[in-house]
């Protein structure tokens, strides 16, 4: 019975669904030829020798990525592709492919000067999993509050005014936290190097001030209009009633990057 | 055609990645989730099937989905495992090194004892001859906890065992690295760490409680399936379990008939492996 | 590009106040002369003498410290759409401007004047602001809701609305669930294995194996299984030592002339439980009358094979027993002393491979 109730379920979301389908039907690309063949030709490794380097590629980014750290360029050339460096435009483009095709993430370069990378989904987690997609940590949750807060006032706010509402949440800025141990270290300096916030110093301040940004993770990873719609939520209120935010969430709605 | 991965099964993947481990009947769960999410054929009986599809395309990336029997309820699970053991694989950031350490000799102790249990005071203790760098017993405290809470080892009043997950993965390696010590459960042939061992010195033979449970069910007078002697352990209680577990008795049952388990096949599985 | 656009406008206000103090002063006399008409006592204005009492800028100064020190502190509430602090903070200011002389004075006033100005704007845009402004006490209050705060537990009144009600232990957890689905973060992989060095641990088995020795009584029922185990297991050290064996044929067939010393034989610089494996299995070497080991002419132990024919029969009375202990200490010490870099003997294969090929 529950058989039958499943197989007619599947048929009728299929035809909505299937772009999703044909997307996944697209060419098996790592056995396309491709334009680093004209390199690869010149010198002297084979495809057998450049798959196990992407491979190992794909392995090196998901273990750098454990710690949510951009991964640079560097680190992989220095650590994985080594004498394959000549190859490596080819090698981290089939690297990025293995994270679509296998994965459902996208290999996305957030510096283009300094090549750092992010791996960010392209899958959303759903209402009604039967084991959560994503197990959230607390910290998310402090990461969130903090997003919101500059979101909302205009997308730069000064660390006096983070430290204060984090204080009515019962978090303290010199104070060990029973979740996020070190919460200082954790907002100005994990957060900031996992590129999730920008703390700068605002020039000509004395006493030293610092403030917050978005840094850009939170702009891949992060979905403005969601976020507004929970803003709105709380507040019971329409996402709408905040004109320029909402404009701005729509904007990168519709302009993804 | 069916071999090609789609939105299903990267859904099913990446909740993998999140959770290490999951039971086979959240597997199923989840499977029928990810097939009706993102409108792919599912039928049920093909988890196994959709799995393998997966694990296609980990191989070259030295991934794989693997499964194995929980020594503690006897149930399914699934694991996702790393199978490569190169430069690139000791990067991983999740353990500093001297917890490393004293990971691999809380598994020396567990895989040491008979039962495959370690005592958190013999833990401790050892913690204070470690060679990378001596831990706190405060700090011990805390990271066999995080041990526990990422899934690697299970604690029960203070007794530290190897979790599923543990065993899935390091199967192959505590293999090679303790050939002797390992030993196969007489009933359903797996790796056996905790369990109970014929008392019989010569006999020895291990078996899972979850197969003890349900070998000596509703006999009064449990006798070796091996040796004939006396059994002379507690036989626990076959727990009651869901429909669930009649399904992974009857998949261990037919593991069984490829050979029959009598005691010369068993001993030619033995020699083989060693 | 709006916020660059507001920190340039700021810094260039700081600049002004920094540089031109005298202009901002005349400003500020006008600013005096707009209020000064109701504010009978705000100053003497017109005595000159006292224009350089110390003590009295002194005092001056020491007050504007105290102002500024307070709008920092406030910042929260001069912010707030609801009060009128900055203007009272505007009013408290041209009350000291007006005892103003000297340029050191001056210029506290103007990084005060600074500090209300970009309060003043940001309050300002606020209100200005298109649609809705946003209040982050209140979105604070909201969130506590949500987070399950318990209000019950009031004590002392409400003085201080941070410390009445507690939050339960799982409220940022709940406030991490709803908000997960806002980010598009990447699940990482984690795993043990291959994570560390592998480095075999030393053979405890032979002691299990003793400790377990059979009672006559157990020997009667011993089954045939577990003697196809211990065969098993003589066979693993019998081809280990047999791999040995090889090894050590091998090295001398390439120099027959040279001694083979014995420590660099058997011992492996980069495991010391591989170490003691190789003496172990070595000693069968010896044992079985396959390798004899002999003292150099520095007393130094070597080992050369047992060429065929060679072999006694009933060698066995004229052999001489050994023990040979190793520590892990005297283990580095010999490497040290012996500056050995390579092992001989390399490890048996490890089915790591064949983990990677499954």
């Amino acid at each position: 019975m529950s058989q039958r109730s499943a197989g007619s379920g599947a048929r009728r979301s299929r035809p909505g669904r299937s772009q999703v389908i044909l997307d996944d039907d697209e060419p098996d690309v790592s056995s396309q030829p491709s334009s680093s063949q004209v390199q690869r030709a010149r010198c002297s490794f084979t495809p057998q020798q450049i798959e196990q380097k992407v491979a190992e590629v794909v392995q090196f980014i998901l273990i750098k990525d454990q710690k949510k750290i951009p991964i640079r360029r560097a680190d992989v050339v220095k650590h994985v592709v080594k004498e394959y460096k000549g190859q490596y435009p080819g090698i981290i483009r089939r690297a990025g492919q293995t994270f679509e095709q296998v994965f459902g993430l996208n290999l996305v370069e957030i510096d283009s000067k300094n090549h750092v990378y992010i791996l960010v989904n392209k899958l959303h987690p759903l209402p009604g999993e039967p084991i959560s997609m994503c197990p959230g940590s607390p910290k998310t949750g402090l990461l969130f509050v903090i997003l919101s807060l500059i979101f909302m006032k205009g997308g730069t706010v000064k660390e006096i005014l983070v430290w204060n509402t984090l204080k009515k949440l019962r978090v303290y800025e010199g104070v060990k936290h029973e979740e996020f141990g070190d919460v200082k270290k954790l907002v100005t300096d994990v957060f900031v190097r996992q590129k999730y916030l920008e703390y700068v110093r605002i020039p000509h301040t004395e006493p030293l001030e610092h403030e917050f940004r978005w840094g850009a993770r939170a702009e891949q990873e992060v979905s403005k209009m969601k976020l507004l719609q929970f803003i709105g939520e709380l507040h019971n209120e329409e996402p709408q009633t905040w004109t320029q935010q909402y404009r701005e969430a729509a904007s990168v709605e519709s302009n993804p990057r | 055609m069916s071999r090609q991965m789609g939105d299903s099964h990267r859904r099913f993947l990446q909740t993998m990645m999140s959770n290490g481990v999951i039971s086979s009947s959240q597997a199923s769960a989840l499977h029928r989730h990810c097939c009706e999410t993102h409108g792919a054929h599912y039928s049920q009986e093909k988890v196994e099937d959709f799995i393998s599809v997966i694990n296609a395309q980990l191989q070259p990336l030295f991934m794989h989905i693997r499964k194995g029997m929980s020594e503690e309820d006897g149930l399914d699970y699934f694991a996702l495992v790393n199978m490569a053991k190169t430069d690139i694989t000791k990067m991983s950031s999740d353990y500093a090194d001297n917890e490393l350490e004293l990971f691999r000799k809380t598994m020396d102790l567990i895989v040491d004892s008979e039962n495959g249990t370690a005592s958190s005071t013999d833990i401790l203790n050892c913690a204070d001859s470690l060679q990378t760098k001596k831990l706190k017993k405060k700090e011990t405290e805390h990271v066999l906890n995080k041990f526990v809470q990422d899934k690697w080892l299970n604690e029960i009043e203070g007794e530290y065992t190897l979790s599923t997950r543990c065993i899935i993965e390091m199967e192959q390696h505590m293999r090679t690295i303790y050939p002797d010590l390992i030993k196969r459960c007489f009933v359903c042939h797996n790796i056996a760490i905790q369990g109970q061992i014929c008392e019989n010195a010569v006999c020895g033979i291990k078996i899972h409680l979850p197969c003890v449970a349900r070998y000596f069910k509703g006999r009064t007078d449990p006798h070796c399936p091996s040796c004939n002697d006396f059994w002379t352990h507690e036989i626990p209680e076959v727990q009651q379990y869901s429909s669930q577990t009649l399904q992974s008795q009857s998949s261990c049952a037919k593991e069984n008939t490829a050979g029959p388990s009598t005691s010369s096949t068993l001993a030619t599985r033995r020699s083989r492996r060693s | 590009m709006a916020e660059s656009r507001r920190r340039v406008s700021r810094g260039s206000q700081e600049e002004s106040a920094g540089h031109s103090n005298g202009f901002g002063g005349r400003n500020r006399t006008e600013r005096v002369a707009d209020t000064g008409d109701e504010d009978e006592g705000a100053g003497p204005s017109g005595i000159h003498e006292d224009d350089d009492d110390p003590a009295r800028r002194r005092e001056i100064r020491s007050q504007y410290r105290d102002l500024i020190n307070s709008v920092h502190q406030n910042r929260e509430d001069m912010l707030n759409p609801a009060n009128n602090k900055l203007i009272d903070v505007l009013e408290e200011a041209n009350k000291l401007f007006a005892n103003v002389r000297q340029a050191r004075e001056a210029a506290l006033d103007a990084q005060l004047l600074v500090l209300a100005t970009d309060l003043g704007r940001e309050k300002a845009s606020q209100l200005h602001a298109e649609g809705s402004s946003f209040d982050p006490s209140a979105y604070a209050q909201h969130l506590l809701s949500f987070m399950g705060l318990n209000r019950l537990e009031e004590e002392d009144g409400n003085e201080d609305d941070c410390s009445d009600g507690y939050l339960p232990p799982d409220a940022w957890q709940r406030l991490s669930k709803r908000v997960e689905s806002c980010f598009k973060t990447a699940p990482s992989f984690h795993y043990m294995l291959g994570s560390f060095l592998v480095e075999p641990p030393p053979p405890r088995q032979r002691i299990e194996r003793q400790r377990k020795a059979p009672s006559k009584e157990a020997k009667r029922v011993m089954p045939i299984q577990l003697k196809k185990m211990e065969e098993s297991h003589q066979e693993a050290t019998e081809k280990e030592v047999e791999r040995i064996l090889g090894f050590l044929n091998k090295y001398y067939a390439d120099n027959s002339e040279s001694p083979i010393p014995y420590y660099d034989f058997v011992i492996d610089p980069t495991s010391f439980s591989r170490t003691v494996e190789n003496i172990f299995h070595t000693s069968f070497l010896i044992r079985d009358g396959l390798a004899r080991i002999y003292l150099d002419s520095e007393k130094l132990p070597c080992i050369v094979p047992v060429e065929e024919g060679e072999v006694e029969p009933g060698g066995a009375t004229t052999r001489q027993q050994c023990i040979i202990s190793i520590s892990q200490a005297s283990w580095k010490e010999i490497i040290k002393a012996f500056d050995i870099k390579d092992g001989l003997i390399p490890p048996p294969e490890e089915p790591s491979q064949e983990d990677r090929q499954e």
